[in-house]
């Protein structure tokens, strides 16, 4: 990857796109008010819109002659974007900044390209990047500097802003606090005189130019707080910013088909550091080492997106790298009309496609899930399987390799529901082979293979209606749906989730599950024993390894490194107390001092889980509900974790947005 | 060597050698970018077709003449399989190069169409590309589910050049078509290395019937806006049934070279909802009675389907019932061909009454249903009005097959020594 990091800038009550707000975020009045006018003033347009294509579609229908002329209504029609800033020939660019404790916004030549004076959301410094030859809007961020670490973020982002863009600044409500000297000097050194000096719930607006060697005559108004309790006077900064020609403000990188698609992306869109970098610009083509006996060429590849073009950008490098990649096979399915996704999309030369967006949060996602795959089936109607990714995936380097040679399986074995390149339970700690497999009954997700078959005979026509507000995942865990169908996965995932922002995601939660999650980087590993997972040769190697293993000493505390011996490449049981099928109990206490994922069950296997401690293959035997208690020495007691008595206000992470991962 | 060739044989009376040139050009910008099309111009494959075995013997052979690539036409045309190549734009500027003048017809993907809210895909379907008097036409070919090829209709939309070529006298893109996909022949003809469809014949044959219907995906989701889908599980179950035992008819109906359409509430299915009708309870295929084979009952026992009942004879009101999987019914009606409208008959099983159902005359047009190529009757609104009355579009949870239908007339009872033959149930 390149020096490109994932905007670590958000905190739940800032987050404005309101599909974005996390689950287990409490929906208060006012924010679901305002939910309803969006979804209402949405829905309108949505409408008008659709009546409007049907009357001319009704029209185009009636023409029957091919000579018959057609007007490109759709063209018209789908131009529903962000509105940029248009194009003229006029060589001074009015710009408008207001700053003030409730409200923020920004017009150019008389447009208003931000405006945010919604309560409790929208703290801090907003940022808005201007094309210095066109005026367009480019990017536009806000960064929570009230809150720790935003100021980093905000350098890191002002720092891939090309040279010579217009940068425009704004502060709503307080954005000092933590505001750190670097990012005052960063501030300081784009012609700002006052940066250095903000302080506590002063008002500031600044307009300036990146590399600016001429920052003369650039405005900046400044309204300081004069008490504690008291914010700045609002301040408004009227200023004209002369624009560049366009020759000046673009790159003369060689004239090439790539360079086209980079020129056209460097020049709507910013924060995307290298890749627009006029010197040395980043590959946009990767041209990974073909994979021999490619299995899985032909299998369409499905990327779910939303609205996290950078997270889309740093997805789809991973995935164009990754060796046997067969870019053609690649669908973006972008949730919604959003227009820098799909800018990213066409920057890597490939095809996406836009989703109207159905219901709202979980249902959401789940109908453009549906839409998505019905569509990669319906676009390559030979395939068998589809991949299916997030945006917020790496993809290992052998992703495709791991497929390739465990595919047949999947096509031969009507046991299994599901390849998937996450384990659940592979931590740094827990995951040490790259070549080994497992048969697990829990669906991970987060990069999988399914099955036209099942998908067209099972889940399509069953899939969970609008108004159900299901998970589609958790939907598709459900025994109506899995049928006792197991995965296939890698002990050592082949994906890694790197999302910070999202649905049912958030900073503290990455962190404590996701972040030190084993991802394979080395190249076309050899996957052994492959013909082992089939259904009952898996049962054969099960029972081979239980007969291999040594049973470690119950007296001991298994959550104490000493539990296990130091040793390497052994094979260890463990036998805990499980009293039928569904009763977890004393796992979810040992998954919890193991430090893996506790949220719910994963990664078992008829009440068995495999996984490594120090280098040793350990076993976990559920004793008596796994038909592998046989195995257990009739002089072991199964070890019994107590669950700890709920204490009042304990963290909460609760356990429903936890336990979904996606 | 081509130039040498067009010296000797351009010359000739009414031969055009720009046209060979300028096919030769489009040949060479092709393969120079592994671009594998094929030869689907109908008039020069009808030539073809005469000498077939005699250029299949001999694929690399100089030819003494010009024959095929020389009548003075407007155009020549191809075909290219969308997904063997990958739209780069070089081939376009390679084109313009060369000299060639380039037009694209694009439109909405109709993969995607029978879902409401994906947007942002147009597809290319026809590219003209003209130099000097003559053009290419190359027809984009896109697989489909059902395991076929398509091809788009060809509009032009208003702000383009509507001379450019004849577009009237194209020979593809007046409707959309629906083929298999063909075996293809590297041949040489008049020294030109071309593909062509291994029986050029039976592709001739194929492209006269190739019209292609698309469902009315837009009606069928108001139709779905008024009366909201079934989904039970008892829905979803007999669709899937219905659809397995559809697929398993096609086969065996195929394999016997028994041309047949969907009828009655499958049809209604099809235009109405794009989907099975749930409350149905049975399929439904109409097949013209000049297409019977005594092997269809049998084969039909042979894929697992045994018969259930065998109304009339095919002299007169023919009808044939298959048991499916869980008392899903197959049902195939014969269709009688009269000067100025087709029928079916019925037969009341216990009474030997007859019944005949009156049909406007109809072709047949492919379509997709159910992830497979079929037929329906070109002319589908008069078909389902004849067969369900003006207020086809609104369900109706309780038919009988006697009166229901707004086409059914009484037509005597089958004399009772004939009972044996023409009423059998089994």
């Amino acid at each position: 990857m390149d020096e490109w990091k994932p905007n670590a800038a958000i905190k739940p009550h800032k987050k404005r796109s309101w599909y974005l707000a996390w689950k287990y975020k409490l929906m208060n009045q006012r924010a679901l008010r305002k939910l309803c006018q969006t979804g209402a003033v949405l829905f309108l347009l949505v409408t008008v819109i659709v009546n409007i294509k049907l009357i001319l579609d009704t029209r185009r229908a009636a023409y029957a002659e091919e000579e018959e002329s057609v007007q490109d209504y759709d063209d018209e029609m789908l131009n529903v974007e962000v509105p940029r800033h248009p194009v003229n020939n006029k060589k001074v660019l009015d710009v408008e900044v207001y700053s003030s404790r409730s409200k923020v916004y920004v017009a150019v030549d008389g447009t208003t390209v931000l405006e945010d004076e919604a309560r409790e959301q929208g703290r801090g410094i907003h940022v808005i990047v201007l094309n210095q030859a066109t005026g367009h809007v480019m990017a536009k961020r806000v960064f929570d500097t009230y809150s720790p670490h935003e100021d980093e973020a905000m350098v890191l982002f002002l720092n891939m802003v090309a040279r010579g863009r217009i940068l425009i600044f704004t502060i709503k409500d307080e954005g000092s606090f933590h505001l750190k000297d670097t990012a005052k000097n960063v501030l300081k050194s784009l012609g700002s005189q006052v940066a250095p000096f903000l302080s506590w719930r002063d008002m500031w607006t600044f307009v300036g130019k990146k590399g600016g060697e001429s920052c003369t005559g650039w405005e900046s108004k400044h309204a300081k707080s004069p008490a504690l309790s008291t914010w700045g006077d609002p301040v408004l900064l009227k200023t004209e910013v002369h624009l560049t020609s366009v020759e000046d403000a673009e790159c003369h990188w060689p004239d090439t088909e790539l360079n086209r698609r980079r020129k056209r992306f460097c020049s709507k869109v910013e924060g995307y550091g290298s890749v627009c970098s006029c010197k040395d610009p980043t590959p946009i083509e990767f041209n990974p080492d073909p994979l021999k006996d490619n299995k899985v060429f032909d299998v369409p590849v499905a990327v779910i997106a939303g609205n996290r073009p950078n997270y889309l950008y740093r997805m789809l490098r991973s995935l164009l790298s990754a060796q046997g990649v067969n870019p053609q096979m690649i669908t973006v399915f972008i949730d919604g009309y959003y227009e820098e996704p799909m800018d990213v999309v066409e920057l890597f030369g490939l095809s996406g496609i836009q989703h109207t967006p159905i219901s709202i949060k979980n249902a959401r996602v789940s109908q453009h899930y549906k839409a998505s795959l019905t569509a990669t089936f319906n676009l390559f109607p030979d395939a068998k399987f589809a991949v299916v990714l997030e945006e917020d995936l790496d993809i290992s380097v052998d992703f495709f390799s791991f497929l390739s040679q465990s595919i047949h399986l999947l096509e031969e074995d009507e046991s299994l529901y599901c390849i998937s390149a996450w384990n659940d339970q592979g931590y740094e700690h827990t995951a040490e082979d790259p070549s080994l497999l497992y048969r697990v009954e829990t669906m991970p997700g987060l990069g999988w293979v399914l099955r036209k078959n099942l998908y067209k005979d099972e889940l399509e026509p069953k899939w969970p209606t609008p108004e159900k507000l299901w998970d589609w995942d958790m939907w598709m865990r459900m025994p109506e749906q899995r049928k006792g169908r197991e995965c296939i996965i890698p002990d050592i995932s082949r994906s890694y989730h790197f999302g910070i922002v999202g649905l049912n995601m958030n900073g503290y939660f990455h962190e404590a599950y996701f972040k030190k999650h084993k991802f394979n980087t080395v190249p076309n590993v050899q996957l052994k024993n492959v013909e082992s997972l089939r259904k009952d040769a898996y049962e054969t190697e099960i029972l081979r390894l239980l007969g291999e293993a040594e049973v470690l000493d119950h007296s001991k505390n298994p959550c104490e490194d000493s539990f296990v011996p130091d040793t390497e490449g052994r094979v260890y049981v463990m036998f805990i107390r499980m009293e039928q099928e569904a009763d977890f109990t004393t796992w979810t206490q040992l998954a919890k001092c193991l430090h893996i994922w506790d949220l719910d069950v994963r990664g078992n296997h008829k009440g068995l889980w495999r996984l490594f401690r120090k280098k040793n293959h350990f076993l976990v035997v559920g004793v008596p509900a796994s038909p592998y208690s046989s195995k257990k020495p009739s002089s072991v007691t199964p070890i019994y974790m107590e669950p700890p008595a709920k204490e009042e206000g304990a963290v909460a992470v609760p356990a429903v947005a936890a336990a979904e991962q996606t | 060597n081509g130039a040498v060739f067009s010296k000797v044989r351009g010359s000739q009376s009414g031969q055009d050698s720009t046209r060979w040139h300028v096919v030769r050009k489009f040949l060479g910008l092709i393969s120079s970018h592994n671009i594998p099309v094929y030869l689907v111009d109908p008039l020069i494959l009808r030539l073809v077709d005469k000498d077939i075995e005699q250029i299949r013997s001999s694929p690399d052979g100089p030819s003494p003449e010009c024959k095929y690539f020389c009548a003075p036409r407007d155009f020549t045309t191809f075909a290219l399989l969308d997904k063997t190549w990958k739209h780069e734009v070089g081939l376009f500027r390679t084109a313009e190069k060369m000299g060639f003048q380039w037009l694209k017809i694009i439109n909405k993907d109709p993969r995607l169409d029978g879902m409401d809210d994906l947007s942002g895909i147009e597809i290319p379907l026809h590219y003209i590309f003209k130099l000097a008097s003559h053009a290419i036409h190359l027809v984009v070919f896109y697989e489909r589910s059902g395991n076929y090829l398509w091809h788009g209709p060809l509009r032009l939309r208003q702000h383009m050049d509507r001379k450019f070529v004849p577009f009237r006298k194209l020979h593809f893109g007046r409707y959309p078509g629906a083929y298999e996909k063909p075996e293809l022949l590297h041949v040489s003809i008049d020294d030109l290395k071309v593909q062509i469809p291994k029986n050029p014949s039976s592709f001739l044959e194929e492209m006269s019937h190739s019209r292609f219907l698309e469902c009315r995906y837009k009606e069928a989701r108001a139709f779905f806006q008024l009366y909201p889908d079934d989904a039970s599980l008892d829905a979803v179950e007999f669709r899937k049934k219905a659809k397995s035992l559809l697929h398993l008819a096609a086969l065996t109906l195929n394999n016997l070279g028994v041309k047949f359409w969907l009828s009655s509430g499958t049809c209604l299915g099809w235009y109405r909802q794009c989907n099975v009708i749930p409350h149905s309870k049975d399929v439904d295929l109409g097949v013209f009675i000049r297409d019977y084979k005594a092997d269809i009952i049998p084969a039909f026992q042979k894929a697992g389907l045994p018969l259930k009942h065998k109304f009339g004879k095919v002299d007169d009101s023919l009808e044939l019932s298959f048991q499916g999987e869980d008392d899903v019914k197959l049902d195939i009606f014969f269709f009688y061909e009269e000067d100025d409208h087709m029928w079916n008959g019925g037969t009341q099983a216990k009474s030997g009454k007859k019944f005949k159902y009156l049909f406007p005359k109809f072709t047949l047009c492919w379509t997709e249903f159910v992830e497979l190529k079929v037929h329906v009757p070109c002319e589908t609104l008069q078909y389902v009005e004849a067969n369900y009355g003006p207020d086809w579009k609104v369900p109706v949870e309780t038919w009988d097959w006697k009166s229901s239908p707004s086409n059914v007339q009484y037509n005597g009872v089958w004399p009772v020594d004939e009972w044996d033959d023409v009423i059998q149930i089994y």
